[in-house]
């Protein structure tokens, strides 16, 4: 099966992890991403002003190119991305008006046809966790893992359709197909504060430290997710944390994506693993 | 019951903010919901229960809290609000009417080197979009 992908300007650089778990992790699975012939960067914001068509014009053209691969389908992974692209979709479905503005601006006759998907929903919908679970031949028992979705994937819940937005359960169902521990904690939905890293770094810091203590709190080893931003945030800045707070404890953050490769047996230089700041190999290596 | 507004800046404030984000103000009804969720609320000035208020008053005065610019649009103050309002819309209203005039608060050249090249290239290009005009 081989569906159209969609990587984004971060996975070409600063998550290069990322983007080769996914695709190596997915290949494994029987699934080959195929990287759009042309993409720009998506705008990484959805625009929250009616007037603002110009801040969708990016994401329309990725779409609309999209359109003209086969597969009706079009993956991304990065939770930024996925959001954006997922919410233009919507629009230009929904609202005829913003509609054939985008179409006159981009010279496309696009009318919201393609489905934007998250290996996520690969993994569960189109591939099975019974499948996942037998083809984990590493695993990755007695690994205590915390899931963590940060805001993009799974708000508003009406346009993203994605899951649970209190409560999302499909990033925990993956880890224990994969034999890992599942961590309940309660902040796998808040914020970590995302842009405001450049903007407010005590708020990014106070949120970042509330999420990783609550999810250490009940036992967690390592935290997974899927947005480069979330992952930057809580990793970043655990070395500053320590410094204010001698007590505080270290834990990797992760991508979901390698944790998966990981249970997949890819070649652990092929994840990418050696790219975050707290160093998840020691825990990992020997799990 | 429709709130009427004496001045004519407050009723022209409030069209311009219900135009640019699509929403009615009015339908708050301070229940804080929106305020006890937010990621930012610890580093407000206002908190969004309050800017919600001083929007339905048409307070010119919301268009230079902090709070507008704390804000990190992770829509959980519009995933909860009891009635249905977009809050983050409101917020970005906020924030576009001070854009529009060249009013920002996150400057490049200010951003720390050690910082800059270390952030993922999704941070820059979101924090510029809602930070700077």
């Amino acid at each position: 099966m081989r569906i159209p992908y969609f990587p984004g300007c971060t996975l070409h650089s600063k998550a290069k992890g990322l983007d080769y778990s996914t695709r190596g992790s997915l290949a494994a699975l029987g699934i080959e991403l195929t990287e759009l012939p042309q993409w720009t960067c998506c705008g990484t914001v959805f625009p929250l002003a009616q007037d603002n068509y110009i801040g969708m014009v990016a994401a329309a053209r990725i779409l609309a190119n999209a359109a003209k691969e086969e597969g009706g389908k079009l993956v991304t992974v990065c939770s930024f991305c996925y959001h954006v692209l997922k919410r233009v979709n919507y629009v230009i479905k929904n609202n005829l008006e913003a509609r054939t503005k985008l179409n006159d601006y981009l010279e496309e006759n696009y009318t919201g046809e393609i489905e934007p998907v998250h290996p996520l929903e690969i993994c569960k919908e189109d591939v099975g966790f019974n499948v996942i679970r037998d083809k984990a031949a590493r695993s990755l028992k007695g690994l205590k893992v915390a899931c963590y979705y940060g805001c993009m994937l799974v708000r508003p819940a009406s346009e993203m359709n994605f899951d649970d937005p209190e409560n999302p359960t499909i990033m925990e169902e993956l880890v224990s197909a994969l034999g890992a521990e599942v961590v309940e904690y309660p902040n796998k939905t808040t914020c970590c504060g995302s842009y405001q890293v450049l903007h407010d770094n005590a708020l990014v810091m106070q949120r970042v430290e509330d999420i990783l203590n609550s999810a250490t709190a009940k036992g967690a080893e390592a935290i997974i997710t899927s947005c480069p931003l979330c992952q930057f945030n809580l990793d970043w800045l655990q070395e500053k944390i320590l410094q204010e707070n001698a007590g505080f404890q270290k834990i990797p953050v992760l991508y979901f994506t390698q944790l998966l490769g990981l249970a997949l047996e890819l070649p652990q230089e092929s994840l990418g693993l050696d790219q975050h700041y707290v160093d998840p190999r020691p825990l990992l290596v020997g799990a | 019951m429709a709130m009427v507004l004496s001045s004519k800046i407050s009723r022209e404030l409030v069209e311009r903010i219900k135009e640019i984000s699509g929403q009615n103000p009015n339908l708050c009804m301070q229940c804080g919901t929106c305020s006890a969720g937010c990621t930012g609320r610890e580093f407000m000035d206002f908190l969004p229960r309050q800017v919600m208020r001083m929007i339905q008053l048409g307070n010119a005065k919301a268009l230079n809290f902090k709070s507008i610019w704390i804000c990190s649009t992770c829509l959980i103050c519009t995933a909860r609000c009891p009635r249905g309002i977009d809050i983050a819309r409101l917020m970005e209203a906020l924030r576009v009417i001070n854009l529009r005039q060249g009013r920002e608060v996150l400057v490049a050249e200010k951003i720390p080197l050690e910082l800059l090249t270390q952030v993922p290239q999704m941070a820059l290009t979101s924090g510029f979009r809602k930070l700077s005009a």
